[in-house]
């Protein structure tokens, strides 16, 4: 019998919104509902389910595929039939699971390139599967592996810097100019919904203040609250502009609302403080010749969409270069996944004795000096060396040997084996692994 | 080669690694080797200090007689202006021109062995050490506006042309802690500059009974006074910011510069480096 993953899944890529939205799985409990049951092959499972993904990963020793079984489960939760279900989702097993899972904590399967959100919707798919004790020796050290690969990836590329949106593109664009933003003051002109955005971006972003002026002034008023901003009336919008650093535009006027004399008059009151006019307003609002004036930027809708788009790009060429840190952490696991039977544990149990008792040898006889010349001498010291190596791992082999008879049992020992003689030359990990925290066996059921 | 000669070469490859792996980590983008980087300028910085030190002691005060003295003196100032300014501002961007500078200045120092020159007895007065110690110190800070404020006129270009901002000047900081460096160096180089060209016209009174004797040095240097004092006035009075300073600032260190090497070593003068 061999150790399998199997994932099932659909996502953005595969299914529209209704279809995500029928099959999403709101309070998945695997143990209690029946995937993982006395009967079943199933031993470890996972529910990952969010606006643009649903996946199921189960893990279990077992020659038969799992994936009819997760099928079965997933539709039985939603009421429908495998039918149904069946033209939208994907499938993978072992280690192209192993891949696929690693690609959407890194996110490089979402919808946005590089968006953070996923691996925290992950780590808590996770921690619940840990609470409903699902996960096993098998996906825990799955889910490890993916969070540190999306860390890895997050750190030596750059799919996740530089934004992707037009809000973000601003503010980006306004730390730039300005540096830190914690002692800027802002103005929204007009109080569209792109402009609340964008001014809750640059509140997050750390601006000091904002000033709204909108036209109706009652609006302005209700935005004003909603931002813990400040409103100030639309006819003073010129006074007040001029204690403005960043100044976002959004108002439906046809013609030009600000013009490059008004901004003329308003930099000799500044003493030449930079201003970044951003006009999101179609037509615009900002007089395109503002930004010929000194430390005066001006950026129209498409000026930041043509950010955006570059930003884009970057990021997918980025996303080859973390393709390759997926396969190579793939392969990796790949090799401890095969250490999970228990011959190449014996082998490198045995191994480890006999080099450990090689090295002991070489510096006693060295110390022994003119006596080690002795063959006699040196072959007994060989021979009690080796024979206390195997005699020292005879029994830990035998009671591995017995264990791994037992269905489930055998690669949670051969995992706890590995690792406290640390045959994978693991370094010492700081942060505790969650099977520590709580005792027992929680990949087993008694059947 | 006695003691000292075996430890300027040290400063100087000290100050030789240090400047290239500033180079190395903007090129590569990894700021933590400039942290090594930072580390050994500030060990070659701490031996260059004793050294100079360890000089003034051992040859007297006939070293204020030497050129090389002056070169070493100067790439000290460059040096003591970048850490004070990179730590003060957080910005150690300023690295990047600072140290190579300060390498060539103080290659020069130990290179140019041959030039001594017999100056007054009455040079070791108290003038003459404002009058070298403050045109130093606003120099270095000039070099430094002048650094930063071709970057900033590179960066506005960008962002004013909507082009691409892309590999290294990615990594670039904010347009106004360009302008941040620029105001230091006015704010503080322009009195600075005051002081020691007032104080040199004194010294030139007490040693050679006349304030101005018509040298090109000193004519170059009441230009880029009058330079600086424009864009002093500009700053502080009319609020200029941004393109306008780093452009002035550009041109008066490239004056300075001029009127440093040029005049100094191929026009008659008695600011001459040549015996």
């Amino acid at each position: 019998m061999k150790q399998r993953i199997c994932l099932l899944g659909l996502s953005h890529r595969t299914a529209g919104i209704e279809v995500r939205e029928r099959f999403a799985l709101a309070d998945p409990h695997p143990r209690e509902q029946g995937l993982i049951t006395g009967h079943s092959p199933v031993r470890e499972a996972l529910v990952l389910s969010t606006c643009n993904r649903v996946e199921i990963v189960a893990a279990g020793r077992t020659d038969k595929d799992l994936s009819p079984l997760i099928r079965d489960y997933w539709v039985r939760l939603c009421g429908a039939q495998p039918d149904e279900l069946i033209p939208y989702t994907y499938e993978h097993h072992d280690l192209e699971a192993v891949a696929h899972l690693f690609s959407v904590a890194s996110s490089l399967d979402s919808m946005i390139l590089g968006e953070p959100q996923i691996l925290g919707q992950l780590k808590q798919s996770y921690r619940r599967s840990v609470e409903q004790g699902t996960a096993g020796v098998v996906l825990n050290r799955l889910l490890h592996k993916a969070f540190s690969v999306a860390k890895r990836v997050r750190t030596e590329t750059r799919v996740a810097s530089n934004a992707v949106s037009i809000s973000f593109a601003a503010v980006e664009l306004a730390k730039r100019i300005f540096g830190n933003l914690e002692n800027q003051t802002a103005m929204l002109v007009g109080a569209g919904e792109m402009a609340e955005l964008a001014a809750t971006h640059l509140l997050s972003a750390g601006v000091k203040r904002m000033l709204i002026a909108n036209r109706t002034h009652s609006r302005g008023c209700e935005l004003a609250e909603r931002i813990r901003g400040q409103a100030v009336p639309f006819s003073e919008l010129f006074q007040h502009m001029a204690e403005a650093d960043i100044i976002i535009s959004s108002t439906g006027a046809t013609q030009t609302v600000i013009r490059k004399r008004d901004i003329q008059g308003i930099m000799k009151k500044r003493r030449g403080r930079s201003m970044f006019f951003i006009d999101i307003a179609v037509p615009r609002d900002v007089d395109p010749d503002v930004n010929a004036l000194d430390n005066v930027f001006l950026y129209d809708i498409d000026d930041l969409k043509e950010v955006v788009e570059e930003n884009l790009s970057q990021r997918k060429s980025e996303a080859n270069k973390a393709r390759v840190i997926v396969a190579e952490e793939t392969d990796k696991f790949a090799a401890w996944m095969r250490s999970l039977d228990l011959k190449p544990t014996i082998l490198d149990l045995l191994s480890k004795g006999e080099n450990l008792g090689r090295k002991e040898l070489k510096k006693t006889l060295r110390r022994l000096g003119p006596k080690a010349e002795d063959p006699e001498v040196a072959q007994a010291l060989e021979v009690l060396v080796f024979s206390l190596a195997h005699k020292l791992y005879h029994q830990p082999l035998d009671f591995l040997k017995r264990r791994a008879q037992e269905e489930d049992a055998g690669p949670r020992y051969i995992d706890i084996t590995r690792r406290m003689f640390n045959l994978d030359n693991d370094p010492p990990t700081p942060d505790a692994h969650p099977e520590r925290k709580t005792p027992g066996c929680r990949g087993r059921k008694p059947s | 080669m006695n003691w000292t000669e075996w430890m300027e070469l040290f400063v100087l490859a000290l100050y030789f690694c240090g400047a290239v792996l500033h180079i190395a980590s903007v090129l590569v983008r990894k700021p933590a080797i400039q942290q090594t980087g930072r580390i050994l300028i500030i060990i070659g910085f701490g031996l260059h200090s004793l050294d100079i030190v360890m000089t003034m002691i051992g040859v007297g005060s006939q070293i204020f007689g030497q050129g090389p003295f002056y070169f070493s003196l100067l790439a000290w100032t460059l040096i003591i202006v970048y850490l004070v300014l990179s730590w003060h501002l957080r910005m150690h961007f300023l690295g990047l021109t600072a140290t190579p500078m300060a390498l060539i200045i103080f290659s020069f120092a130990t290179t140019l062995n041959t030039v001594e020159v017999t100056l007054p007895r009455s040079l070791l007065g108290l003038w003459f050490g404002l009058h070298i110690g403050s045109l130093f110190l606003s120099i270095c800070l000039l070099a430094m506006a002048a650094s930063s404020g071709a970057v900033y006129l590179f960066l506005e270009n960008k962002i004013k042309g909507k082009s691409k901002i892309t590999g290294l000047s990615r990594d670039l900081p904010s347009l106004a802690l360009f302008d941040k460096v620029n105001a230091w160096a006015v704010n503080i180089g322009f009195p600075l500059f005051t002081i020691g060209l007032l104080s040199g016209f004194l010294w030139a009174h007490l040693t050679w009974e006349r304030f101005f004797s018509w040298d090109p040095k000193e004519l170059a240097a009441i230009i880029v006074w009058l330079l600086f004092a424009l864009l002093f006035h500009q700053r502080l009075v009319n609020g200029w910011r941004g393109r306008k300073p780093a452009k002035l600032a550009i041109w008066i260190f490239g004056l300075s510069l001029v009127s440093m090497l040029g005049i100094n070593f191929f026009l008659e003068t008695h600011h001459s480096f040549q015996p």
